[in-house]
């Protein structure tokens, strides 16, 4: 028997959650991810969510504000809901917000899967002046 | 070889059955069984007693939310409603990409305000594929409308209030240039049809 150690990684939904809610909130053109009343739920607890009928929530799946990992073999899949700048287009920045998503998520090891943005709001920047 | 877990009376039916169906007349069955009426029986205690806790948990103060909570799960859920539906902006292998109708609102609300004389009201945004209606099917007669069919076709339909003494034809159409302006900026996607309703004057 090999006393050799195995070294190896445990990469979960929340940690995934965390890195998509840095990338996304460094994106320009990012205000702020927006709560949803189910990731509002899921911090009271799983048995809330339960309560909307969700039951695939619990199983490999993290809600956050504004951001609901879901891991299934090996492929992360990301929904994120954002309010964006007004002086930015909200497509493009959605776009931008996909593409870094993908990349954070492929240097964790993890494939990433379908990153669905929803823009909730369009906002000036707090401090920002309208024209 | 498989376990079966569940406990069962000497008739062969489970406790379960019998514990889900204790608030029903008894079946053609539970009436001559002798097993399952001692199990109805005790188990229409257990159904009382569990009555009374959860009648006692319902009114027990100590088992209420914090208003704090209450008010903030409440909070959210009004801003769920006051999103409305979400509309599909772009789909692709990587993902999909949706907005609020109220993010929509909310940026035609800004593009109208930039206009002098007008105060926008009710804002209502629809969506249609392209090929759904030939342009201007939708017009009023108190409303006008452009329309382009590059992308999703969105039908704004925005009511405002007019200040006394402008011109109203030129300043709905500086509006709509407006708005024709600020969706494909803020958004990414054509304006389609802008339906604008004058319905009131303000006062200055």
């Amino acid at each position: 028997m090999s006393d050799q150690s195995i070294q190896g990684s445990i990469i979960t939904s929340r940690l995934i959650a965390s890195i998509a809610t840095r990338t996304a909130l460094e994106t320009p053109g990012v205000l702020r991810l927006e709560p949803t009343i189910q990731g509002f739920l899921a911090r009271l607890g799983p048995a809330a969510l339960q309560h909307l009928g969700n039951p695939g929530s619990q199983d490999g799946t993290y809600r956050h504000n504004g951001v609901t990992v879901t891991i299934s073999d090996g492929t992360a899949r990301v929904h994120l809901d954002i309010a964006t700048d007004i002086a930015y287009t909200a497509l493009h920045v959605a776009e931008t917000v996909q593409e870094r998503v993908r990349e954070t998520i492929s240097h964790t090891g993890l494939t990433p899967g379908t990153v669905d943005v929803t823009i909730r709001a369009i906002e000036p920047h707090r401090g920002a002046t309208m024209l | 070889m498989a376990l079966d877990d569940i406990p069962r009376l000497g008739c062969g039916r489970s406790i379960d059955r019998i514990w889900a169906t204790t608030d029903r007349p008894p079946t053609a069955h539970e009436e001559h069984c002798e097993h399952c009426q001692t199990a109805r029986t005790r188990l229409q205690g257990l159904r009382e007693a569990t009555r009374l806790l959860r009648e006692s948990d319902l009114h027990n103060p100590a088992l209420k939310p914090r208003p704090a909570i209450k008010n903030a799960i409440m909070g959210v859920a009004r801003a769920e409603v006051r999103r409305g539906s979400k509309i599909l902006l772009r789909s692709a292998d990587n993902g999909t990409t949706e907005i609020t109708e109220q993010a929509l609102r909310s940026l035609i609300r800004f593009a109208a305000a930039a206009i002098p004389g007008v105060h926008s009201r009710r804002c209502r945004v629809e969506i249609r594929s392209a090929a759904a209606s030939p342009a201007g099917e939708d017009h009023a007669s108190a409303t006008t409308g452009t329309a382009t069919t590059a992308g999703p076709r969105l039908i704004v339909n925005l009511r405002v209030a007019a200040a006394p003494g402008i011109v109203i034809p030129r300043t709905m159409e500086s509006l709509r240039r407006e708005i024709s302006n600020a969706l494909p900026a803020g958004v990414g996607i054509g304006a389609g049809t802008v339906n604008i309703t004058v319905e009131d004057l303000y006062d200055v």
